[in-house]
């Protein structure tokens, strides 16, 4: 399968688990963050129009106007067979999608946040302080707080995490930049190691989702999760605040809509 | 009768919910797509001595919510409203989020051929070859349809951020 192959068919169904496409994407450094593009995408399309419930009552109009509605019927068990067939149907959907989820949902976390700081790794470089001011921006925008010092940030911004917003730092370490992710929602049972050739560290639980430090190999990152996680205070209810899909361009695009709303 | 009617109840609490998402991605008018909702349930209980594959429930009312709106649109255009519209008080059944606005915003302006098969895969989650036989297509016109609404799409959200970015 050669890149256009792959694209075609990635754009046509983000979520294929074709062989072949998978073997592409594995093989490929240009066409993996592309498809990693596109698969965040198709979770913010998804995700809004998921966000459209029925209007309240409309589910009782309807069942009204068929008690007013008069159908005949001579199989009366048409609607039970059907009825019964979407309810499975929608079990077994279901049943597969959490199953999916959990065997997968660890290792794509670890994965995502590798795949995230090489993605941008650009942010590794930044060399200047990020002022107080902006570092209690960033935080604030989740509704949380930072009440502890944290100590030099050079780089720190909303960012997108799978399909959820969270706080992106980057600090300087002993071996090299240490980055932080503050990922409200994103919840783990027990802290998870993060590996890849070049960089090492963890995912650390918290009560309102994880926080990943992940520094180059040979950093000491003992505690150092558990010191961030005490040093900024971040409330329950910012998880549900916290499960929008625009990543950096939140805001711009809250901008744009107060400007069509006004 | 009773138990025919609670059948149907059930029936219309499983799956209103992604039918009216659906019929809001083809008319964007909550009163509208709740019209096109109730049609299509009570030509569904109308009609139900003639179906024959009780499986095909879902696609079927999915087609018959189509073929509604799309005779909506023969008889009248109805007054669509812009899907990045947002009301002044935010209000159940629609999500105000602006990540939401933005990409209902590029759905609605993408060409409806394109779109009508992307809504039945991302609302509906029917396989291309479901999709297929319920526009009466084959599978590979609805790969190149879903192809290019997802590339209308990226260039749209492009376009968006661009402009948010020099503003």
């Amino acid at each position: 399968m050669n890149c256009l192959d792959f694209r075609r068919q990635l754009l046509a169904d983000p979520f294929s688990k074709d062989p072949e496409m998978l073997e592409h994407e594995a093989e490929c450094d240009s066409c993996a963050p592309f498809a990693r593009d596109v698969r965040a995408q198709e979770v913010r399309l998804r995700s809004a129009l998921r966000a459209i419930s029925p209007p309240e009552g409309m589910v009782e109009r309807i069942q009204l106007a068929a008690r007013f509605d008069q159908g005949s019927s001579s199989r009366r068990r048409w609607w039970y067979g059907a009825a019964a067939s979407v309810l499975m149907a929608i079990a077994v959907s279901m049943v597969s999608l959490f199953s999916t989820s959990i065997d997968r949902g660890n290792v794509a976390l670890a994965q995502s946040v590798i795949n995230h700081i090489e993605d941008e790794a650009h942010h590794l470089r930044e060399a200047r302080p990020v002022s107080d001011a902006r570092l209690h921006r960033v935080f604030e925008r989740f509704g949380a707080a930072l009440t502890g010092d944290i100590g030099q940030v050079t780089f720190a911004a909303e960012c997108l995490m799978r399909d959820r917003t969270g706080v992106h730092l980057v600090l300087p370490g002993a071996m090299g930049p240490i980055t932080v992710f503050f990922m409200p929602g994103e919840a783990t049972e027990s802290s998870l190691p993060v590996r890849s050739a070049r960089f090492q560290g963890s995912i650390v639980p918290t009560s309102w989702g994880s926080i990943a430090v992940v520094g180059e190999a040979g950093e000491s990152l003992e505690g150092f999760g558990e010191r961030l996680a005490a040093a900024v205070a971040w409330p329950q209810h910012g998880l549900a605040d916290s499960s929008g899909f625009f990543g950096g361009s939140l805001l711009l695009a809250r901008r744009l809509a107060q400007k069509q709303d006004s | 009768m009773a138990s025919i009617r609670t059948d149907f109840d059930t029936l219309v609490n499983a799956l209103s919910p992604e039918l009216y998402r659906y019929a809001m991605g083809l008319c964007h008018n909550p009163a509208t797509a709740e019209d096109l909702v109730q049609e299509t349930f009570l030509r569904g209980w109308r009609s139900r001595d003639d179906l024959r594959d009780i499986k095909a429930t879902r696609a079927w009312l999915y087609t018959i919510l189509r073929n509604e709106h799309a005779r909506l649109y023969e008889r009248q255009r109805p007054e669509a409203r812009d899907p990045a519209e947002l009301p002044d008080v935010p209000v159940r059944g629609y999500d105000t989020s602006a990540e939401a606005f933005v990409v209902r915003r590029a759905l609605g302006r993408i060409d409806a051929d394109y779109r009508d098969p992307l809504l039945l895969q991302v609302v509906g989650g029917f396989s291309c070859k479901e999709i297929g036989e319920m526009l009466d297509m084959n599978t590979n016109t609805v790969l190149t349809r879903l192809f290019r609404a997802r590339k209308a799409l990226r260039e749209l959200l492009a376009d968006q951020s661009l402009l948010e970015a020099t503003q």
